[in-house]
């Protein structure tokens, strides 16, 4: 090693990965890609087949629709997340901390109950209507359903940014706004970006809620060539194209961020900004916050209620208890083992990509994400097929499920996690290193802690996205075996659901998703 | 900052503990039945089925045999995809399924073991299929549901095919449905490919894809179009919920004469080739299919038709005898490669 090459060296203690740590990067990406892999090598795939796909007279209108959808519930929710971010934290609004809970909790609520109950409330408010269909009303559910990715790491973001940057903006002759949008706005640019990877890459994998909304893109094509015209070689190979539309994502991303993602967030900030001291402006922005919240959770809320209200109120109606105890547990005990599996598996890679950027790292982090844009069904048919041929033994078991869930979910565990690495400053693990700590000590007594509330806020992200899971679960699921979101769905009669004997479920599962959405929102708070 | 410090690693030991607590409660769902011999006396069965009839079934079943069904619920095609991943080596020892298409779709892929003939020879011998490998234990019938205040019944189509003349657009709702593919195979089988494809793209012009046939109920029901195509069932279930037929605005309409718009579609039951527990299996379908074994489930829990002459549903629906459908072979709907070929072409799926 000749001392030219030392410049190179951007903080850390080497430049090169550690083995151990690339090694495991590089298997858990592989073990991610397993789905995708499936899609290609499964046999009844063949590349005539996926032209025959692409050149169907349904598919083009279908990737237009798809785009449209990702574009403008994106953009949406950027707007809504960082505006509503603002809000709480530089304005004088009341009851900031209030708003931060209520503005996370719609992350509790799964997107195929959420478009139920506006479907539902439409037709009990307005029963000849169809506003609520189509690209409109997909885009609406979607973006008040999604938003709180971009809100939470921006309100994170807000909360730890130098105020000085600002000051001297405005100190040079600034406006306020001219200031925040000059020097702040480009600071949220690794939030917002990592908001939108999320949201985006939801959007290609969601079903249910567009099946209910009735807007069809690649997803709905992908499930409806599977599920009704039971042609799966048709759906695996219509599934590439949404596999590589998440690496199309992924790619923007990466473009979006920028060469450098080193923001100044956290730790080291001492001062909090200054608040805007707003006039009538503020009863405005209040009259805003209330109407997101009425429309996020009051529409599921007032639809679940009534349903629950019609159901205890048709008095033979009996609530199945101990069904409802069971599901409860089991959601709760795979989302646990989830979270904590995602969080293990994901340290690695969070570990690589912030500390040792090149190709092995960016390959191994962007590799995780494809399966997020796979809808549930291919990815637990995949698993499916691969268990069956070379782990009998797990397959119909929890532990089964739970790594699909760990598949489909370590994104948002990385994500977190790249966050708390990045703030634990390398220069601690330098000192230890120096005072003789071995690099395994070293992860264990200075990174480790430092980590652990990344850590901890990427495994809730997990938690709470398997609680809503439903197509998966119903295909990998221990036989007998329910969740929250089985049970309501075996409760439903008539293919649509009913909040008649689904009702409790669906109470259950709201609440359930409170309480790691609450704690998201106050974790995010004590940031 | 130092109290966090200390902190930090114990509560990891707590969560760690945890997790092998939680884990080790773990395995309890993968007692896997019939695995252990074939003297279980415990079948598992797939089900596409509503939860509520199948545990019905299972429950007079039980009660009758000692037998216990093991139930694994979720909709027909994603359980007969899974069956079909699972290749020789499926857990399942019978699949319920609710329409024909999916279960001969497993049948074509030779994963069916032959039905007892004594069994078949139960159940009314237009909806079994040529091939005597799956038993057609309930039936549904397509009808229009329709709303008397924006049409009445007389003003509606005599025939699913005039859905495709401009007089209809934006009257009707429809769902892609698995029964709406098995429409399709029977038009291309009467009246050829050509027209299919014209009827479908006719169809997709007029009318409204409301994507499931609950929601085709619905939104008839709510009064967003004047009627709208699916399965009979989904209306009695609704109105039982609401407390009569009287409580709802929409109505049943009947297609007669033969047509496309009355195919009647029966439910499948199969066992698995794989099945480690045949004779137990049987026992099973040869409940399932006796009038006053699974029959009377049938009958009494659900609003479809139970497939066995002398037995009537506890429901107000018109009687299968009294209905008058195209008649086709249940068993030929896996064939429908050009049906799945024409609605893609269409645009409708």
């Amino acid at each position: 090693m000749t001392l030219g090459q030392s410049h190179r060296s951007t903080g850390s203690l080497r430049n090169h990965a550690p083995r151990l740590l690339s090694g495991a990067a590089v298997l858990v990406a592989v073990a991610s890609l397993l789905p995708a892999v499936y899609l290609l090598l499964r046999e009844g795939f063949s590349y005539r087949l996926l032209a025959e796909q692409l050149s169907a007279p349904s598919t083009l209108p279908l990737v237009w629709n798809t785009i449209q959808l990702l574009v403008l519930v994106g953009l949406s929710c950027v707007i809504l997340g960082v505006g509503l971010a603002v809000v709480v934290t530089r304005t004088n609004v009341v009851f900031p901390t209030m708003w931060v809970v209520l503005f996370t909790l719609p992350l509790g609520v799964p997107a195929f109950v959420g478009s139920y109950t506006w479907v539902a409330a439409s037709y009990r408010l307005m029963p000849t209507s169809t506003f609520i269909y189509g690209l409109r009303g997909a885009w609406i559910v979607l973006t008040l359903a999604l938003f709180p990715y971009v809100f939470l790491p921006t309100v994170v973001a807000l909360r730890g940014l130098d105020p000085a940057q600002e000051e001297v903006a405005r100190s040079l002759g600034d406006s306020t706004l001219r200031a925040f949008m000059k020097v702040t706005l480009p600071q949220l640019r690794v939030a917002i970006a990592g908001g939108s990877l999320i949201i985006s890459l939801h959007l290609l994998a969601e079903y249910g809620a567009l099946q209910m909304l009735r807007f069809e893109t690649l997803t709905t094509a992908v499930v409806a060539r599977a599920t009704v015209l039971g042609s799966p070689e048709a759906a695996r190979a219509l599934a590439v194209l949404l596999a590589v539309g998440a690496v199309g994502v992924v790619a923007l991303d990466r473009l979006l961020r920028g060469p450098s993602s080193s923001a100044k967030v956290g730790a080291s900030v001492s001062r909090v900004s200054m608040q805007w001291r707003l006039g009538a402006i503020r009863w405005l922005l209040l009259a805003v916050c209330i109407a997101v919240v009425v429309l996020s959770l009051g529409v599921p809320l007032y639809a679940t209620l009534l349903g629950l209200w019609g159901y205890v109120g048709s008095g033979g109606a009996t609530v199945d208890w101990s069904l409802l105890v069971h599901s409860v547990a089991n959601t709760a005990r795979y989302g646990l083992l989830a979270a904590v599996g995602a969080t293990v598996v994901a340290l690695p890679v969070s570990m690589i990509s912030v500390r040792y950027p090149g190709p092995v790292a960016t390959l191994s982090e962007r590799a995780t994400w494809v399966a997020h844009a796979l809808p549930g069904v291919i990815v637990a048919l995949s698993l499916v097929y691969v268990s069956v041929r070379w782990a009998y033994p797990l397959y119909q078991t929890s532990y089964l499920l739970v790594i699909a869930y760990v598949i489909m979910f370590l994104p948002l565990a990385i994500a977190a996690q790249q966050v708390g690495v990045a703030q634990a400053s390398s220069s601690l693990e330098e000192i230890s290193r120096s005072l003789g700590d071995g690099p395994w000590r070293t992860f264990r007594r200075v990174t480790l802690p430092l980590l652990l509330p990344a850590a901890a806020t990427g495994a809730v992200f997990v938690a709470l996205d398997v609680g809503k899971e439903l197509t998966t679960t119903l295909l990998l699921r221990p036989t007998g075996q329910h969740t929250l979101a089985t049970a309501l769905w075996s409760t439903t009669e008539g293919e649509v659901l009913d909040f008649t004997a689904a009702a409790p479920y669906g109470v259950a599962l709201i609440i359930i998703g409170a309480i790691p959405a609450t704690v998201l929102a106050r974790r995010t708070l004590r940031s | 900052m130092s109290r966090s410090r200390t902190r930090g690693p114990r509560s990891l030991a707590a969560l760690m503990l945890a997790v092998v607590v939680v884990a080790s409660g773990c395995s309890s769902g993968s007692k896997g039945a019939g695995s252990d011999g074939t003297k279980s006396k415990s079948l598992v069965v797939y089900s596409g089925q509503h939860e509520d009839l199948t545990q019905a079934l299972a429950a007079a079943f039980e009660k009758e045999s000692g037998i216990t069904l093991e139930v694994r619920s979720g909709d027909d095609a994603g359980l007969v995809n899974q069956i079909i991943e699972e290749g020789d080596r499926s857990k399942a020892d019978v699949v319920l399924t609710e329409e024909p298409g999916p279960i001969a779709q497993l049948d074509a892929a030779g994963l069916l073991a032959k039905v007892d003939s004594s069994t078949l020879a139960k159940v009314d011998s237009r909806f079994s299929p040529k091939s005597g490998n799956w038993l057609a234990w309930a039936a549904r019938v397509r009808v229009m549901l329709y709303n008397p205040n924006l049409i009445s019944e007389d003003e509606l189509p005599k025939s699913v095919l005039e859905l495709s003349d401009p007089e209809w657009k934006g009257r009707f709702a429809y769902a892609p449905s698995g029964a709406f593919v098995t429409t399709v195979n029977y038009l291309i089988d009467s009246i050829g490919e050509d027209k299919t494809l014209e009827w479908l793209k006719g169809i997709k012009a007029n009318g409204v894809n409301e994507q499931k046939n609950g929601k085709v109920r619905d939104s008839v029901e709510a009064g967003q179009h004047e009627f709208g195509l699916a399965n009979h069932y989904y209306w009695y279930i609704l109105a039982r919920e609401k407390g009569g037929e009287d409580a709802l605005q929409s109505r049943v309409h009947y297609v007669d004469g033969k047509d496309a718009g009355g195919l009647v579609l029966a439910s499948g039951a199969g066992v698995l080739k794989s099945s480690k527990n045949q004779e137990t299996a049987q026992q099973f379908m040869a409940w399932l299919a006796d009038r006053d074994g699974g029959q009377q489930i049938v009958a009494k829990d659900t609003p479809q038709y139970p497939t066995v002459d002398g037995v009537t549903s506890s429901y107000d629906i018109r009687p299968l005898s009294e209905l008058d459908p195209p008649e086709f072979d249940q068993g030929s709907l896996s064939e429908g490669a050009k049906a799945k070929e024409l609605m893609v072409k269409a645009g409708l799926i």
